[in-house]
C-alpha cells in the first residue's frame, strides 16, 4: 500500500512537472542557442512554412563574425553531397545503384534572412562546402554579420523557411499519413576547439549541434497525435479543422516531432535516482503487440542506465514507432525522443524491438548528454552506445541470446557485433571522419561494432567494472558538453587509474587487427630415443605449445593448457614478439591449449584457431557436414521437379 | 480416398524399391558434394574448443565467422551441392522411362527391361525437361514480380497486412499452376513411355488438354501435394523441438522428411501413369506403341 500511494505521488509529481514543461530549474547545460520556432504543416503537400528566431549567445571567448548554418533537407536533391555519397558507397537507406526516385526530394528553402538590428541580409546567403567543394550541396550556409559579435553578447536571427519533407529517408520525413521531421529548421553549426564545425550533410553522419533552448509552436490537423522532443505545454483546437500545439524543451541540441492522424498512445512512467520520468509511446494501431516488448525493455535499459552510468534528467521520453513502409525513420534518438522498430508479425524470438529501442534510449546518454561530434567521431555515440546496448541487453536477455532466441538457432549482441567487425576489420580506423569511411559496411562495422569490442576487450584487460566505472566518470564530466577523443581516453586513463595510451593507440587511431592462434601444440617423450612403452604418470613429456599473432594488434596473451592427469596451467606472455613457445615438462600429455580462455578478446577476428585438442572432436564437422549434406539433397529435389 | 489414388499409392508402396533407390542416390550425390565441405569444416573445428558452440547450439555468429574464413567460404564450397544436384536431376532423366514404365504395367520388371526403357526414353524425357524450363522459368519469373509487387503494397498502402496476403494467395495461385504444369508434363512423359511417342509437343500438346480436362486428376495431385507439404512440416516441427546435441535423430528425421518427399513425387508419377493406362490409344500412335501395357478396362479417367 505505501509503495503504490508512494508511485501515486511521484506520477502526480510527474504529470505536473510535465505540464509545467519545465522538468529542470537550474539549467544543467550551457544554454548558447535559444529557438522559437511557429509554424504551419500542410499534410497533403508534406511542407512546413515557419518561421525561426534564433537567439545566439557568445559563449566562446572569442569574437565572431560569421555564422554557418545547416539546411539539412536540402541534402535530399539528386547533385546533394548525401545523395551523390549513398549512390557510391551506400547508406543505411539508400542503396547503391538504387537510383535517384523523386519521393525522395527534400529541401530547406530559405525565403528570408534577417539579423536582428541590421535588416535583411538574404541576398548575402553564401552557400559553402567546407567538406568536399561540391558546389550543387547547398546542406551548409554562411552569413557574415554586419558587426563582429564579441564574447557573452548575443545575436538574433529571424527566418522565414519552408520546409520540403521527403518520402521519408535517413530518418527524416513522410509515409502516407505519418510524418517524422528531424533535421527540419535551418540550425546553427558549432564553435568548437576554436573553429566553426558545421559539416555538410553525409550519406554516413549525423549531427552536431549545441545545447539550448527550443520552444515550438506547431499548427496541424485538428486531432492528429503529436509527438516531440521535451514536453507538450500547450494546445488549441483553433476550429478550422486545425490544432495549435507548443512545446518546450531546454538542454537538448536539436528538436524533432511527429504527428499521425491514427496513432495509439501509450502512457506509463518510472521511477528513477532522479525522479519520475513519463513515458509516452506512439505506436501504429498493427504494432500494438510490441508495446509490452517496447516497454518493458525501455524501462529494463532506464534502469539499467541509471544504475550503472548516471540519471537521465528530463522528464519525459517519447517513442515513436514508425508505419509500415516507413521504417527508414525506425531507429533514430532525438533529444528525449525516440524511434523504435517493429513489424506486425515480429517473432518474439527475435529481439529486434527491445535491441532498437535499447540503442535509441542509450543515445540519450550518448548523444543527448555527452554530445559528441557525430560527424568527425562517429564512434564516440555510436561506438560507445553500441557497447552499452551490449551491456545491458545481455544483462536483460542473456549473452547468447540478446538478439535471437529461437529453438534451433541462437545470437548475442556480442555475436552480431563481431560479424559485423570481422569483415572490415582492417579497413578503417575509428577516429576517422564518418563520410571519410570506405563505405556503409566499414561504417557500421568499425564505429559501432569495433567500439564496442574495443571496449569489452579492454573489460578484459583491466576488469569489467573499471570500465564501466570509466565510463560513469566520463559521462560525469562530460554531460552537456562537447568532448573530443583525446578527452574520452584521458578521462578513462584518469578514472580506471592506468595509461591504457597504448590500446587507445592501436584501436582508436590505428587500423591493427587482432589473430592470436595456436600453431602448433603436442607432447612429446622427453625419452624419445627410449624404445620401452609409454606409461601413464610415468612417462615424462615435453609438450609444447607455440602461439603465433598473426594481427598486428599488440595485447598480452593468456594461454591455458590442460594436461592428461587432470592439471590446468595458466600462463601469460606479453605478446611484443610475432610467436612464442610455451614449454612444460611434467608426467602428463596435453589434452588442450586455447589463448584467451575466458573469451575476453572479442577483438579477435578468429576464434576457431584460438584452441587446439590432442584428441579431435568431430561431432561439429559432422553436424554441419550432415545439415550441408541435407540441404544438398533437398537443393537437388527442387530442381529435380524439372524431371 | 480416392481409389485410384489409393491403388496409385499402392502401386509406389508395391514398388517402394524405387523410392530407396532414388532416395539413395539423393544421399550419395549429396554426400559425395559435401565432402569438400566437410575436409574443410574438419580442419577449422575438429581441433578447435569453439566448435563446442555449434554442438550444443547453433550460435550464428559462431557459424558466420567461420563462414568468414577464407578456406570454408560458403561462396567457393556452392558448385559442390549444384553439381551434385544437376547430376541428380540427370539421373531421374535417365531412370524416368524405366520408372514409368514400372508403374504403367504394375509389375516389376528385370534390371535389364528397366534400364532399357530408361535408355529408350531418356532423350525424350530430357527434351520434356527442357521444355519444361519455359513454363516454370516464366512462374519463376512471376513469383519474383509477386515478391516485388507485395513488397511494394506492404510498404505503400495503408492496410499493413495487404501485401502479406497478397503474397500468400499469389505465391498459392503460382504452387497451384506449377503443380498443373508437373501434370500436364508427367502425363506427356506416362504417354511417350506408353504410345512409345517421339514426337513429343504434340504428345504435350495433347497432354495439356487432357490434363484441363481432367479435374479430378488435378485434384489427386493436389492432395498428394498436402500430404507432402504436410509430412514436411510435421518433420521438420518434430526436429524444432529436438534438442541440439542429437544431432544422429535430427538428420533422421530429417532424412525421413526427404524419402516422403520423394515417394510424394514418385506418387504423383504413379497416379498420371495409372491415368493414362487407362486411356485408349491414340489413333496417330496406336501402331507405334510398344506393348499393350494394359489390359482394356471399363475403366476409364473419370
Amino acid at each position: 500500500m505505501e509503495i503504490r500511494c508512494r508511485r501515486i505521488f511521484l506520477i502526480v509529481a510527474a504529470a505536473l512537472l510535465t505540464g509545467s514543461g519545465s522538468a529542470q530549474t537550474a539549467p544543467l547545460s550551457e544554454r548558447v542557442v535559444a529557438y522559437r520556432i511557429e509554424g504551419a504543416y500542410n499534410a497533403k503537400a508534406h511542407t512546413l512554412d515557419a518561421n525561426e528566431v534564433l537567439t545566439y549567445t557568445n559563449r566562446t571567448g572569442t569574437t565572431l563574425d560569421r555564422f554557418p548554418f545547416h539546411l539539412y533537407l536540402n541534402a535530399f536533391q539528386p547533385k546533394s553531397t548525401f545523395m551523390t555519397e549513398a549512390e557510391r558507397t551506400g547508406d543505411r537507406d539508400v542503396e547503391v545503384g538504387e537510383g535517384w526516385n523523386d519521393k525522395h526530394f527534400g529541401s530547406n528553402e530559405m525565403k528570408s534572412l534577417e539579423i536582428v538590428g541590421f535588416g535583411d541580409v538574404t541576398r548575402q546567403m553564401k552557400f559553402v562546402s567546407p567538406d568536399d567543394g561540391n558546389a550543387n550541396d547547398r546542406t551548409v550556409f554562411e552569413i557574415a554579420l554586419p558587426k563582429p559579435l564579441l564574447p557573452n553578447q548575443s545575436v538574433q536571427f529571424r527566418m522565414h523557411f519552408v520546409a520540403k519533407f521527403p518520402e521519408v529517408v535517413a530518418r527524416t520525413g513522410y509515409k502516407r499519413d505519418f510524418l517524422m521531421a528531424g533535421q527540419w529548421f535551418p540550425k546553427v553549426g558549432v564553435w568548437w576547439n576554436g573553429a566553426w564545425n558545421c559539416h555538410q550533410f553525409h550519406a554516413l553522419t549525423e549531427f552536431f549541434a549545441d545545447f539550448g533552448t527550443y520552444d515550438v509552436k506547431l499548427t496541424l490537423p485538428a486531432k492528429w497525435n503529436v509527438g516531440s522532443t521535451g514536453v507538450q505545454t500547450g494546445a488549441k483546437d483553433n476550429g478550422n479543422g486545425t490544432q495549435t500545439v507548443s512545446f518546450h524543451a531546454e538542454d537538448v541540441h536539436d528538436f524533432a516531432w511527429t504527428t499521425a492522424p491514427d496513432t495509439r498512445v501509450v502512457e506509463d512512467s518510472i521511477g528513477l535516482s532522479h525522479g519520475v520520468v513519463k513515458i509516452r509511446m506512439l505506436m501504429q494501431p498493427g504494432h500494438m503487440a510490441s508495446a509490452p516488448r517496447y516497454l518493458s525493455a525501455l524501462k529494463g535499459t532506464m534502469r539499467k542506465f541509471d544504475e550503472w552510468i548516471g540519471p537521465y534528467p528530463y522528464a519525459q521520453i517519447t517513442v515513436v514507432d514508425p508505419p509500415h513502409g516507413g521504417e527508414a525513420a525506425g531507429g533514430m534518438e532525438y533529444p528525449t525522443l525516440i524511434t523504435a522498430d517493429t513489424t506486425w508479425w515480429m517473432p518474439k524470438s527475435y529481439l529486434e524491438p527491445e535491441f532498437v529501442v535499447e540503442h535509441e534510449f542509450g543515445h540519450q546518454y550518448w548523444y543527448g548528454m555527452v554530445a559528441t561530434n557525430e560527424f568527425e567521431n562517429a564512434w564516440m555515440d555510436e561506438g560507445i552506445n553500441q557497447y552499452m546496448e551490449a551491456k545491458v541487453m545481455d544483462a536483460l536477455y542473456g549473452e547468447a541470446t540478446s538478439n535471437l532466441n529461437s529453438r534451433r538457432a541462437t545470437i548475442g549482441e556480442r555475436g552480431m557485433d563481431r560479424i559485423t567487425y570481422v569483415p572490415v576489420a582492417d579497413r578503417d580506423p575509428l577516429s576517422r571522419p564518418a563520410w571519410l569511411y570506405m563505405d556503409d559496411g566499414s561504417y557500421g562495422g568499425i564505429t559501432y561494432s569495433k567500439t564496442a569490442l574495443m571496449l569489452l576487450t579492454l573489460e578484459n584487460l583491466i576488469g569489467e567494472k573499471t570500465v564501466m566505472h570509466g565510463l560513469r566518470v566520463y559521462f560525469d564530466h562530460y554531460k552537456f558538453k562537447h568532448p573530443t577523443p583525446a578527452d574520452f581516453t584521458a578521462a578513462m586513463n584518469k578514472a580506471t587509474g592506468q595509461n591504457l595510451d597504448w590500446y587507445w593507440k592501436q584501436a582508436i587511431y590505428g587500423t591493427e587487427t587482432l589473430d592470436d592462434r595456436i600453431l602448433t601444440a603436442g607432447s612429446k617423450r622427453v625419452d624419445w630415443y627410449n624404445k620401452a612403452a609409454e606409461k601413464k604418470g610415468v612417462t615424462v613429456y615435453d609438450n609444447e605449445v607455440t602461439v603465433h599473432r598473426r594481427g598486428t594488434f599488440d595485447l598480452p596473451v593468456l594461454l591455458e593448457a590442460k594436461f592428461d592427469d587432470g592439471s590446468t596451467v595458466r600462463e601469460r606472455w606479453d605478446g611484443k614478439d610475432r610467436w612464442h613457445r610455451f614449454t612444460w615438462e611434467r608426467k602428463a600429455k596435453l589434452v588442450s591449449a586455447e589463448v584467451d580462455p575466458d573469451h575476453g578478446y572479442l577483438l579477435d577476428r578468429d576464434p576457431f584457431n584460438n584452441s587446439w585438442t590432442a584428441e579431435a572432436g568431430r561431432k561439429a564437422s559432422s553436424k554441419l557436414a550432415g545439415y550441408w549434406t541435407l540441404l544438398t539433397q533437398w537443393l537437388a529435389q527442387a530442381l529435380s521437379w524439372l524431371a | 480416398m480416392h481409389e485410384r489414388v489409393r491403388s496409385s499409392a499402392g502401386l509406389v508402396w508395391r514398388h517402394q524399391r524405387m523410392v530407396w533407390w532414388i532416395f539413395a542416390v539423393n544421399l550419395l550425390l549429396a554426400w559425395l558434394g559435401s565432402l569438400p565441405v566437410h575436409a574443410a569444416l574438419s580442419t577449422v573445428l575438429d581441433h578447435s574448443l569453439e566448435s563446442a558452440r555449434l554442438v550444443t547450439g547453433f550460435d550464428i555468429g559462431t557459424f558466420v565467422l567461420l563462414l568468414e574464413r577464407p578456406d570454408v567460404s560458403a561462396r567457393s564450397l556452392a558448385p559442390c551441392p549444384l553439381g551434385a544436384a544437376l547430376v541428380f536431376l540427370v539421373y531421374l532423366l535417365l531412370i524416368d522411362g524405366g520408372v514409368i514404365t514400372v508403374y504403367l504395367e504394375d509389375r516389376k520388371l528385370s534390371r535389364a527391361e528397366f534400364f532399357e526403357n530408361a535408355g529408350l526414353f531418356f532423350w525424350r524425357m530430357a527434351r520434356l525437361a527442357l521444355y519444361s524450363i519455359i513454363p516454370f522459368g516464366l512462374l519463376a519469373a512471376a513469383s519474383g514480380g509477386l515478391s516485388i509487387y507485395a513488397e511494394k503494397l506492404s510498404n505503400d498502402t495503408a492496410p499493413e497486412r495487404l501485401g502479406f496476403f497478397v503474397y500468400v494467395a499469389g505465391t498459392l495461385a503460382i504452387l497451384l499452376v506449377a503443380l498443373f504444369v508437373r501434370l500436364c508434363f508427367d502425363l506427356a512423359q506416362a504417354r511417350v513411355v506408353r504410345d512409345n511417342e517421339r514426337a513429343v509437343l504434340r504428345v504435350l500438346r495433347r497432354s495439356l488438354k487432357l490434363a484441363f480436362g481432367s479435374g479430378k486428376l488435378f485434384a489427386k495431385y493436389l492432395g498428394i501435394a498436402m500430404f507432402a507439404a504436410a509430412t514436411f512440416a510435421i518433420g521438420i516441427g518434430v526436429w524444432v523441438y529436438l534438442p541440439h546435441s542429437a544431432i544422429g535423430a535430427s538428420l533422421l528425421v530429417l532424412e525421413l522428411v526427404t524419402v516422403t518427399q520423394i515417394a510424394a513425387r514418385l506418387w504423383m508419377k504413379a497416379v498420371s501413369a495409372r491415368w493414362v493406362a487407362l486411356l485408349p490409344l491414340h489413333p496417330d500412335t496406336a501402331h507405334e506403341a510398344l506393348t499393350p501395357v494394359i489390359e482394356a478396362t471399363d475403366m476409364l479417367p473419370e
